[in-house]
């Protein structure tokens, strides 16, 4: 939820209209917003604790600002001139670093930027520190910079700042003279602004998680007392984590550096071609480190449970996809790593199997109930509970008791934040479809969550038909399954009518769940994105379509996206774009592959 | 439920059995209620088999899977438990996960348990934020919840959720999931004492409980046990009077 600060107080009154703010901010540099810090002081004194107080400076000396910090006291500092990075940090509270932004070179030095935060303002006027002039958002559309890290300022008011956080997604809004009149703040109109923004924050929740881990009616945390307490731990852990600079530097940068991120959004010319509708690009996660987009969430969540001081690690897998990311990052961070992985999935999943054990993992058979990815995370849940001290459990997917699903969904929104970007770069604007397999849900939802708001785009998540939903052997959760609670969640199953979970059947290891994330059901509930299940008959034949049009062997579960996009490409036009997220490459598959369309090679 | 109460006030100690319904055939769980009753237990579970129960280890979850394979279900366990006509003295509680109860109707399932003379209700995968979801039916119905503690419950939940336990606390063990254990550490009786101090009903220890030695280990610091993996274990086997020594050890020295 984006946050707000209101800046430049200076009467008790309209601090105390600003206490359902995140933040104030009080100028102690020349301007006619200035306060002593003795004012700053008294003013501070009357807001709620949970409030930030900011101190504003313009090249002030280190003794002032330490001074002010102890005296307000103050919880952040925002720097507007020419300060160095020694200075910054030789500053013992987070530090916001202000830029006027006028072109693509300002932007380059905001990217250098060392600060915890930086400010995005319009050029100074009169003073440095604010003009109250709006600014060209789209400037920042292609900076390298994390939204967790941005606040956006200058020319603010109720009227705009709506559109300011939907084309940025700042950590912050900044307003000064827009909760002003004729120079002097307005108590109508700062409760105005905050009102403004938190509003936006609750439209926001259409497709995002409420504090309880509720997405609309689904999710939440139905796990054994035992498991609470490490489900609240997290749930803590990554509320600090998500807005933490450094944390988020690091993630990112593990993407970069390992995982070889950005992927490209590669345009499908043959395959365009081919089906006479839509353009067609393909959104491709089948290039990253290991193979699919599971070490987006992998790495993160490992990052996380160092952070939590943990070293042992507990995942599930189904296709494989899942194990070897975390078996791989496990190996590269030091941790301790035990996988749980059906019996049956094994032998359709052999190759992963042996990278698992290759990268030092331990591999737990699972050979209860369907032997696939369910029993899996039966497993995996038991072994947390005995194990909880001092393990974090990896999940996969979308899915489990909040916070899992949420943060698993942020992990791989990486996904849908660079297409939405690739895409405005090479088109201009956004696609009219988007397509996304969904086992668990986790590359759906990165690809989708980016697009929510976007009431243009068409979202269609595509579920594994199995032999066919009229069939009993289908994984068509979303299509076919009914509420109910199942490993933490409350979500859509395949279940019978007492409640026994069923087995869920796909060729696809990786889409063989009787459940679904509980933020699609959400989705999927107040219609904004559709799903459309493909048989493993038309999911083969997409194989060998990507393959001999594209020089791209998907994997199986991606491969249920591309079936689904052509028959959603036959209703298109050639103005029209469509994306398909190509969440992983053929390499597991290979054996059943082989198998399944021998007589082609 | 009362009768957990006045127990403790004379000083006894209880013994809850647990079983597993419809392991061995629905027609079983008449035979094993009024053997267990004869053998003087205070209370019975009632265990209602789950395709998932991730609370559970492999004896439980075993057991569980040769029920559902009989086809047990819910609404069949508790039709059974109506149609009894010997009679009951000590209570008999339902154990069932979550998804079960929900399918079922949350109301229709108070509604069912009262009719089948179920005085409570344990639901593992029902943290007590949730618990709205099913509490006011069974409150409606005048059937009690259960409330679960864990070693790793925090001092603030802690307080929260003996505020509002009624009948007993299930105080778990240990740090896992149901079974047969060796051993029960310091920590394990150390716990129990604080949940003891500060509950308003009696509190009973469950999970991994099997031997004599685990109940002598904490008899002090109990009001009674709860044996689940032995007792399962112990009825497929056709062997249950092997179990009886351990009731005995808890309930031998009661006040008759
Ligand atoms: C390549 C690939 N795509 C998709 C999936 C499905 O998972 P999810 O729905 O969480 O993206 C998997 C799971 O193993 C996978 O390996």
């Amino acid at each position: 939820m984006t946050k707000v600060k209101i800046c430049g107080l200076q009467e008790t009154e309209h601090v105390k209209a600003a206490a359902g703010a995140d933040a104030v901010g009080f100028v102690f540099a020349p301007s006619r917003r200035k306060v002593s810090v003795e004012q700053a002081a008294r003013l501070a004194a009357e807001l709620p604790e949970s409030v930030e107080r900011i101190g504003v400076f313009v090249n002030a000396d280190l003794a002032e600002i330490l001074e002010a910090i102890e005296k307000v006291p103050l919880t952040m500092v925002q720097l507007h001139g020419d300060e160095t990075g020694d200075l910054i940090r030789s500053i013992p509270v987070k530090v916001i670093q202000a830029f006027s932004v006028r072109n693509q070179k300002d932007v380059g030095k905001l990217e250098q930027s060392i600060a915890d935060y930086v400010l995005v303002d319009a050029p100074g006027i009169e003073y440095r520190g604010g003009s109250g002039r709006t600014f060209d958002w789209t400037l920042l559309e292609h900076a390298a910079i994390e939204p967790g890290r941005l606040i956006v300022a200058g020319g603010l008011d109720a009227g705009n700042v709506r559109g300011a956080i939907e084309s940025t997604a700042p950590f912050m809004v900044d307003v000064s003279s827009g909760v002003e009149r004729d120079g002097k703040k307005e108590t109508d109109k700062i409760k105005e602004f905050i009102k403004t923004v938190k509003g936006d924050s609750m439209q926001q929740t259409k497709g995002t998680e409420k504090d309880n881990g509720f997405f609309g009616r689904f999710g939440g945390q139905f796990v054994p007392e035992t498991l609470m307490r490490a489900v609240k731990e997290l749930e803590e852990a990554y509320a600090e984590a998500k807005y933490d600079p450094e944390f988020q530097a690091s993630y990112h940068s593990y993407l970069k550096e390992y995982v070889g991120r950005e992927q490209p959004l590669t345009f499908a010319a043959r395959l365009t071609e081919a089906w006479g509708g839509p353009r067609v690009y393909l959104k491709r996660e089948d290039l990253n480190h290991t193979g699919a987009h599971k070490i987006n969430n992998a790495i993160g969540q490992a990052l996380l449970a160092i952070r939590m001081g943990k070293r042992k690690i507990v995942a599930e897998t189904g296709a494989g996809q899942h194990g070897v990311a975390t078996a791989t990052i496990c190996a590269l961070l030091d941790l301790e790593c035990v996988i749980f992985m059906g019996e049956e999935d094994i032998r359709r999943q052999q190759l992963n199997v042996f990278r698992m054990k290759l990268l030092g993992a331990k591999v737990e058979s699972v050979t209860k109930g369907s032997a696939t990815l369910k029993d899996a995370v039966n497993e995996a849940l038991r072994y947390w509970v005995s194990n909880v001290g001092d393990t974090h459990y990896l999940i996969g997917s979308a899915l489990g008791p909040h916070p899992f699903p949420t943060m698993v969904r942020d992990f791989q929104s990486v996904i849908g934040k660079e297409t939405r970007k690739q895409i405005l770069e090479k088109e201009g604007r956004l696609p009219d479809v988007i397509l996304a397999c969904v086992g668990g849900g986790s590359n759906a939802i990165g690809m989708f969550h980016p697009f929510v708001n976007d009431e243009s785009v068409r979202l269609i998540g595509v579920e594994a038909a199995g032999e066919g939903v009229e069939t009993n052997r289908h994984a068509a959760t979303l299509t076919k399954g009914t509420e109910g609670v199942l490993h933490g969640a409350f979500m859509k199953l395949l279940q019978d009518e007492n409640g026994q979970v069923q087995e869920a059947h796909s060729i696809s290891a990786g889409l063989d769940y009787p459940g679904v994330g509980p933020e699609h059901v959400h989705l999927e509930d107040i219609g904004r994105v559709e799903y459309n299940a493909v048989t493993d008959e038309e999911a083969l034949a997409s194989v060998i379509s990507l393959s001999r049009l594209e020089g791209i062997i998907p994997a199986l579960e991606s491969a249920h996206a591309v079936a689904e996009a052509e028959k959603a490409a036959a209703g298109m036009g050639p103005e029209e774009i469509l994306i398909i997220c190509v969440s992983g490459r053929g390499d597991k598959d290979m054996a059943t592959y082989a198998e399944k369309l021998e007589g082609l090679a | 439920m009362k009768r957990l109460q006045t127990l403790k006030d004379d000083g006894g100690k209880a013994f809850v059995a647990y079983i597993m319904a419809g392991d061995g055939g629905l027609d079983r769980l008449r035979d094993q209620v009024e053997y267990l009753q004869g053998t003087g237990v205070t209370a019975i579970e009632i265990g209602i088999p789950f395709s998932d129960p991730v609370a559970d280890g492999p004896v439980i979850e075993e057991a569980g899977n040769r029920a559902l394979n009989e086809g047990v279900t819910l609404d069949k366990v508790l039709l059974e438990m109506k149609s009894w006509d010997f009679e009951l003295k000590i209570p008999l509680i339902v154990m069932t996960y979550l998804n079960p109860v929900l399918r079922y109707g949350a109301e229709r399932f108070a509604e069912s348990c009262r009719d089948a003379g179920v005085s409570a209700v344990i639901i593992p995968d029902l943290p007590f934020e949730h618990q709205q979801l099913v509490a006011p039916y069974l409150k409606q119905a005048e059937i009690t919840l259960i409330q679960l503690v864990t070693l790793t419950t925090t001092e603030n939940r802690l307080h929260d959720i003996l505020d509002a336990a009624e009948g007993f606390v299930y105080a778990v063990t240990v740090t896992g999931i149901t079974g047969v254990r060796d051993e029960l550490t310091e920590e394990v009786k150390e716990f129990m004492k604080t949940v003891r101090s500060k509950s308003p009903v009696p509190v009973y220890a469950g999970f991994g409980i099997s031997k004599t030695e685990h109940i002598d280990l904490l008899r002090d610091d109990v009001d009674g046990f709860i044996v689940g993996s032995a007792i399962v274990k112990a009825f497929h086997d056709n062997k249950i009077e092997d179990i009886e020594p351990l009731i005995d050890a808890v309930t031998h020295s009661n006040p008759v």
